[in-house]
C-alpha cells in the first residue's frame, strides 16, 4: 500500500472514532449542532431583513451574501469537523502535550490536526448545505464551483490557523493571537464594504477576504485573477504552515508531561 | 410603632441586598483590565457595522433612514451592543449551583434567593457596562467627534436599569427550568438569538418590515437592547417615559411568573450530603 492510500486509512480511522465519540453523548451532540444552526440563521435573518429595505450593499445582492455564508460557515465547518485541532496546536505546545503525538508513528501535523473533531462545527455544515439548497445554483456546474470553493475555504481556516498557532514555537504562549474566530467575522461580511488598509489586510496577513469575495469571484462567475490569487494563497498557506510548524518542531523541548490518547 | 418597625425592616432589607451590589462590584473592579482586554471583540464588531452603515447611507443617498442619521445608527450600535456585551452569565452560574446542590446553601441564607442573585447581577452588569461604553465611546469619539446625543447618555442610563432587570427576569427563568432538565443552555440560547433578531440589537426595529415591528412590540425582547439604544439617541422625555412604563408593566408579568418558576423549583429540589 503506498504511503499516501496509508495516511488516508489513518486519516478515515481517525474521523470514525471522533465521531463516534461525540456520538456517545448523544442528546449534547444534537443541542450543540443545532444552536449553531440557529446561530447563523440569526444572521441569514438579519440579512433577509437588511436586505428587505436596502436591495443593494456594494454591487451585492440577497444571494450573493446567502451564499456568502454558505462558504464562511461550509469552510469553517469543513475545518473544525476534520482538521479541529488547528485552533489548540499553540495550547497544545505551550503545555507540552506534543510529546504524546511524537512517541507515535504519524506524520505529527497530520496526527495532531485530526485527532480533534468540533461537534458544533457538524452544525455550521449543515447549515452551509441548507442554504445552498435554497440559494444556490443547482446545477452541475454549480455544485462544482461551491464544493472548490468549501474546500479552499476550509484549506485557509486550517493552514491560516497552523501558521498563527505554530509561533507558538518561538515566542511561547499565541493563544491570544488571532484566530479562526477574526477570519469569520471579517470573512461572514461582502469585502465590499472595506476600502482602504482594511482591504489590504484582508487580502494580506488576515485573509478573510480570498473566503469572503468567492460569491462573486467563483460562483457568480470566474474572475480568473482571483481564482488564481486564492489557490496561491491557499498554497502558500498550507506549504508556509507546514514549513513553520515542522521547523518550529525542531525548537520544541519536551515538557515530561504524560499523557494518553484513548 | 409598627409604621417604625416596618420602615427599618424595609431599610434593614435594602442595605443587605444593595451590599450584595457592593460587594459584587469591589470584586469585578478587580477584573477591570482583564475585561478592558476581553472586549476587543466589540469593537471589532462596531468597526464592522461602520462600514456597512457607511456603504449603505452611500448608496441610499440620503442623510436620514427610518429617523436615524449614520452618526446615530453608529450610537444606537455602540449602546445595544454595550447593553447585550454587558449581561452577566447567569445561566452557567445558576445551573452549577442546582445540578452540584449549591442552591441548598443559598436556601439557608437569610435573604431571597432571587433577589441575591438580582444585585449580584446588576452590580457585575454595571461594571462591564462601564467598560463598553468607554470603549465603544472611544470608536464614537474618534469617527464623529463629540456626540451630539443631548440628554442622550442620561436617557440611556435610565433605561437601562430597566433593561438590565427585564433581561435577569428573563434569563432566571430560563435559568431556574435546571430543577426540571439537565441543559438550560439550548433554551437560554434561543432567547438571547430572539434577543438579537426581534430584540433589536442589530438593527433598530424601524429598519423591520411592518408585520415584524407589529410583532416585537408586543414582546419582552424590545425591552432591552432597542429601549435603552433608543433612549440614547433619540431622548425625548416623553418616549422615556412610555419606555419606563412599558418595561415596568414586562418587570411586572415576569416577576410574577419567575416567582411561581422558583416556587415550583425549589419543592422539587433534593440535595444529597453535607
Amino acid at each position: 500500500m503506498s504511503t499516501v492510500a496509508k495516511y488516508i486509512r489513518f486519516a478515515l480511522a481517525c474521523w470514525k472514532l471522533n465521531l463516534a465519540g461525540a456520538m456517545e453523548f448523544r442528546l449534547s451532540f444534537f443541542m450543540t449542532a443545532g444552536m449553531m444552526i440557529i446561530n447563523n440563521f440569526v444572521w441569514i435573518f438579519f440579512w433577509q431583513i437588511y436586505f428587505h429595505r436596502f436591495k443593494l450593499v456594494n454591487g451585492w445582492d440577497v444571494s450573493d451574501v446567502m451564499m456568502l455564508w454558505a462558504v464562511v460557515a461550509g469552510g469553517f465547518g469543513l475545518a473544525n469537523v476534520f482538521f479541529g485541532n488547528a485552533d489548540y496546536i499553540g495550547n497544545i505546545i505551550v503545555t507540552g502535550q506534543l510529546d504524546t503525538y511524537l512517541a507515535q508513528p504519524k506524520p505529527v501535523l497530520l496526527n495532531l490536526l485530526i485527532s480533534r473533531m468540533s461537534v458544533s462545527a457538524l452544525g455550521d455544515v449543515i447549515f452551509a448545505l441548507l442554504v445552498f439548497g435554497c440559494f444556490g445554483k443547482h446545477t452541475w456546474s454549480g455544485m462544482l464551483k461551491f464544493s472548490i470553493a468549501l474546500f479552499l475555504s476550509m484549506l485557509i481556516f486550517v493552514f491560516f490557523s497552523v501558521c498563527v498557532q505554530s509561533l507558538a514555537f518561538y515566542v511561547g504562549h499565541s493563544e491570544g493571537f488571532i484566530g479562526q474566530e477574526l477570519l469569520v467575522t471579517f470573512a461572514t461580511y461582502p469585502t465590499d464594504i472595506f476600502r482602504g488598509m482594511t482591504k489590504v489586510v484582508l487580502f494580506t496577513v488576515l485573509p478573510a477576504g480570498f473566503i469572503s469575495y468567492m460569491p462573486i469571484g467563483l460562483l457568480r462567475e470566474v474572475e480568473p485573477l482571483f481564482f488564481g490569487a486564492a489557490i496561491g494563497v491557499v498554497m502558500l498557506l498550507v506549504f508556509g504552515g507546514t514549513a513553520l510548524f515542522y521547523r518550529g518542531l525542531r525548537r520544541y523541548g519536551s515538557g515530561n508531561m504524560m499523557g494518553m490518547r484513548m | 410603632m409598627n409604621t417604625l418597625s416596618a420602615k427599618s425592616l424595609f431599610s434593614g432589607k435594602a442595605v443587605k441586598y444593595l451590599s450584595v451590589g457592593y460587594i459584587t462590584v469591589r470584586n469585578n473592579f478587580v477584573y477591570l483590565r482583564s475585561f478592558f482586554i476581553r472586549s476587543w471583540f466589540l469593537l471589532v464588531i462596531l468597526f464592522i457595522f461602520v462600514q456597512l452603515w457607511r456603504v449603505t447611507y452611500q448608496g441610499e443617498g440620503n442623510e436620514v433612514i427610518e429617523g436615524y442619521t449614520y452618526e446615530q445608527m453608529i450610537w444606537y450600535l455602540i449602546f445595544a451592543e454595550a447593553i447585550i456585551l454587558s449581561s452577566p452569565r447567569l445561566p452557567v452560574k445558576i445551573e452549577e449551583e442546582v445540578k452540584k446542590g449549591d442552591v441548598g446553601y443559598q436556601l439557608t441564607r437569610p435573604m431571597s434567593y432571587l433577589l441575591y442573585h438580582y444585585f449580584s447581577y446588576l452590580g457585575e452588569a454595571y461594571v462591564r457596562l462601564i467598560v463598553n461604553i468607554i470603549l465603544g465611546s472611544a470608536l464614537g469619539l474618534v469617527l464623529f467627534g463629540w456626540p451630539r446625543l443631548g440628554l442622550g447618555l442620561f436617557g440611556f442610563l435610565i433605561v437601562s436599569i430597566g433593561s438590565f432587570t427585564v433581561n435577569y427576569l428573563m434569563t432566571m427563568m430560563l435559568s431556574l427550568t435546571s430543577f426540571w432538565v439537565e441543559e438550560t443552555r439550548g433554551l437560554v440560547f434561543v432567547y438571547q438569538k430572539m434577543l438579537f433578531i426581534i430584540g433589536g440589537l442589530m438593527l433598530p426595529l424601524e429598519i423591520f418590515p411592518g408585520y415584524l415591528q407589529a410583532i416585537s412590540e408586543w414582546l419582552p425582547f424590545q425591552t432591552v437592547a432597542y429601549f435603552a439604544a433608543k433612549a440614547g439617541v433619540h431622548f425625548e422625555w416623553m418616549m422615556i417615559a412610555k419606555m419606563l412604563l412599558i418595561q415596568l408593566l414586562w418587570i411586572a408579568i415576569l416577576s410574577f411568573l419567575l416567582r411561581v418558576v422558583y416556587q415550583k423549583g425549589v419543592r422539587k429540589l433534593n440535595v444529597n450530603g453535607g
